[in-house]
């Protein structure tokens, strides 16, 4: 099972027709697995109960700070997939919020910079913490559940020290782009939502169909298999770090864009259990070497689902949390289940 | 290895041999023994480290740099801390060492919860207090075994086990008293159980935090004797090193996992008890408030040398990184007062998490597997 995707093409010199398309496309697992087609089921299933039981589910008033509020995390989501598929995690990606959150809102505050200039600041400094957490893990050769530890400990340290004690206020709407008002839309569309959607499609298609995407998958399959074939591991390793934090500082716009005028000090917690969440739901294997954006997508669409649908039906918001853990443990159930099947098969 | 010796190739110079030694030579043997002490035995690190920082503070004390005097008594009363944090750091150190990526981020969780089921068998059925610490307990195992069947058994990954379970059973505590802390009357006077006692005799005995004797030393001593004393112990390294071998030779490795889950649930069941009497009230959030209990306890077992791909780790290790953080965090509050100084506490944990996990890096390279 595992052997098909490393195939390399012509290794086998017994199949001569081993570069005809057929036999390429053999060679990629099929476009949608059978975690994402469960996922789909399960979200329709609870859109169609929801909105049995609350008239008000299916209306644009409801549906659109569903899509808006899922947009962040599905977007570090999508980072954190890449580094999952190369065999790590970042727990770090909630205090690279609070420092991109803290100095883009500074910024517009102090200095008035405008849409450009906003989402750069944030996509850069994100993209800077994201190659110290790299780095470290890469070169310095530790895991990075524990690198990454730390230093969501020193991000939050100057987050803090940035923020000085007190909440910055006044923020002026010029990140309204991404928000949930009239602003934030396009034929009714919020644009975080569908920005989320077009940097998923691309992160979907380079692991896929890019050489480059393929070694994310064979380090994290066998790092040193993968090293022993040519892939440059510390380099790709990296990179999957470098490419959470460009995310996430995207993301600390839109956190930003969601809130009010005003943001506090706690702005981001808990978001890295919750991107990790929608990636574990979404079929992505925490052992590496498995997984897709697309099930990312949808698990964080599945967890956003559930947060709005209980609060819809009244009950209280804590409860959602328990519903996540339930979905967690179903998903992961289901594919421990399949790979089970498929090894005995 | 091209100039590795062998028999057949006597044109080959072989390697100049190190006569006897001259003086200056002893000295550099012993200097390498030290610096092997120091990078491959955590325990000798983080003593060298723990009285770096206690010389640093007094003598900042002595200068009259700090707000108040960092001195004996101020430091045992800093001990409190410490309470939960070495209990919680010594289930990981179980967890952790159970090795196929062994990690509970539950703890914290199970702490909120629990302690919300001591508020109601303590403060509101009128429990005597021996049985409401051990149902406390008892429900900490349950919620670990929880972690351990699906881990051990089904073979859920750890990591997300937890996560589910951290979820599951944080939400549970809040909702369990619709988002009310428990303090009624007997819990306000269990206060008592975090009160300082003198330890020691006569005029210069010191006030030492009742939690560390009635808890926390209990706890280590139980959790040294399970490790080094026991065949349990020695099966819980066996399957952290290597559970495939471990299985041949004959050990029940399902079994072995699962306890280990289970034990760090009755820690964590025990001090819920602890925060509950330290907060005098029973808070459906104790556990995970602010950066939680969970992630802190991970940073001190790693901190305190337990390899997070199992097998390695010891209940020293885990003390003495507690109490340098603690001891470290105490003195950067008299040093930088008011909000920066709990933001400088963050720095200081993160640096020293960083170093420590760097340092093993290069001790692994250097030496191979340490200890």
């Amino acid at each position: 099972m595992s052997s098909s995707p490393l195939t390399p093409p012509g290794g086998a010199p017994a199949t001569p027709q081993a570069h005809t398309a057929a036999a390429r496309g053999r060679v990629l697992p099929f476009p949608i697995t059978g975690q994402e087609i469960v996922l789909i089921a399960v979200v329709a299933l609870l859109w169609v109960v929801l909105a049995v039981a609350t008239p008000a589910f299916l209306t644009g008033g409801s549906l659109v700070p569903l899509l808006v509020a899922m947009a962040p995390v599905a977007l570090i989501g999508i980072g954190m997939t890449v580094i999952i598929i190369t065999g790590g995690i970042d727990v770090s990606v909630a205090s690279i919020v609070l420092v991109c959150a803290v100095v883009v809102a500074k910024a517009m505050v102090n200095s008035g910079v405008g849409l450009v200039p906003a989402v750069l600041i944030s996509v850069v400094l994100g993209g800077l913490l994201g190659l110290i957490n790299g780095l470290l893990i890469a070169y310095g050769r530790v895991h990075a559940i524990i690198i990454t530890f730390g230093t969501a400990n020193l991000f939050k340290f100057l987050g803090l020290q940035l923020f000085g004690g007190t909440t910055v206020d006044n923020i002026p709407n010029t990140l309204d782009v991404f928000g949930r008002g009239a602003a934030g839309r396009t034929l009714g569309i919020p644009h975080s939502f569908l920005i989320m959607l077009v940097l998923a499609a691309l992160a979907w298609y380079y692991l896929r169909h890019t050489a480059g995407g393929r070694h994310l998958y064979a380090i994290g399959g066998d790092a040193d298999a993968a090293r022993l074939a040519g892939v440059k591991v510390q380099r790709r390793v990296m990179l999957a770090y470098v490419l959470t934090g460009l995310l996430t500082g995207l993301a600390a716009c839109f956190v930003i864009a969601q809130g009010t005028s005003t943001l506090a000090p706690n702005v981001g917690a808990g978001m890295e259990l919750a991107a990790i969440a929608a990636v574990v739901i979404g079929g992505t294997s925490i052992m590496g070497g498995r997984g897709s954006v697309l099930g990312t997508v949808l698990g964080a669409l599945l967890v956003q689902t559930v947060a709005s649908g209980v609060t819809q039906l009244g009950w209280r918001s804590q409860l959602s949390s328990l519903f996540i853990g339930i979905f967690i443990l179903i998903a992961v159930g289901a594919d421990l289940i399949r790979q089970r099947t498929r090894r005995t098969a | 290895m091209s100039t590795t010796v062998s028999p057949s190739t006597p044109a080959q110079a072989p390697p100049p041999e190190d006569g006897p030694a001259p003086q200056s030579s002893r000295i550099q043997q012993l200097g390498a023994a030290v610096l092997r002490a120091l990078l491959t035995q955590r325990i000798v690190l983080l003593v060298v480290l723990l009285v770096a920082v206690i010389i640093t503070m007094m003598t900042l004390s002595a200068r009259n740099y700090l707000t108040a005097p960092y001195d004996l008594s101020y430091m045992s009363a800093t001990l409190i801390s410490a309470v939960p944090l070495v209990m919680l750091g010594l289930a990981e150190l179980l967890v952790i060492c159970s090795g196929r990526g062994g990690i509970d981020l539950s703890v914290g969780a199970i702490v909120s919860l629990t302690s919300m089921i001591f508020g109601f068998a303590y403060g509101e059925w009128a429990w005597p207090l021996w049985a409401a610490i051990l149902l406390a307990a008892v429900f900490g195992g349950l919620c670990g075994a929880i972690n351990g069947f699906l881990i051990a058994y089904i073979g859920y990954p750890a990591l997300i086990t937890t996560l589910a379970t951290y979820y599951a059973f944080s939400s549970i505590a809040i909702v369990i008293n619709d988002q009310q802390p428990i303090s009624s009357r007997p819990i306000q006077d269990f206060f008592s159980a975090a009160r300082s006692v003198p330890v020691g005799a006569g005029g210069n005995a010191l006030q030492v935090p009742l939690g560390t004797l009635t808890f926390l030393l209990p706890t280590a001593v139980v959790i040294w004797l399970l490790l080094n004393r026991t065949t349990y112990g020695r099966r819980l390294y066996a399957i952290g090193t290597n559970d495939v071998a471990a299985e041949w030779s004959g050990i029940d490795v399902r079994r072995t996992r699962c306890v280990a889950y289970i034990a760090a649930g009755v820690i964590s069941g025990l001090v819920a008890v602890v925060t509950v009497a330290q907060f005098a009230s029973a808070r459906p959030d104790a556990g995970v408030a602010g950066n939680g209990m969970a992630l802190p306890a991970i940073t001190i077992a790693v901190l305190g040398g337990v390899a997070i791909t199992g097998g390695i780790g010891r209940v020293a290790g885990v003390v003495l990184a507690t109490l340098l953080i603690v001891w470290l965090n105490a003195g950067i509050l008299l040093a930088v007062p008011g909000n920066a100084g709990s933001q400088f506490q963050l720095f200081a944990l993160g640096i020293v998490l960083i170093f420590a996990a760097l340092l093993n890096g290069l001790t692994q390279r250097k030496y191979g597997r340490t200890g």
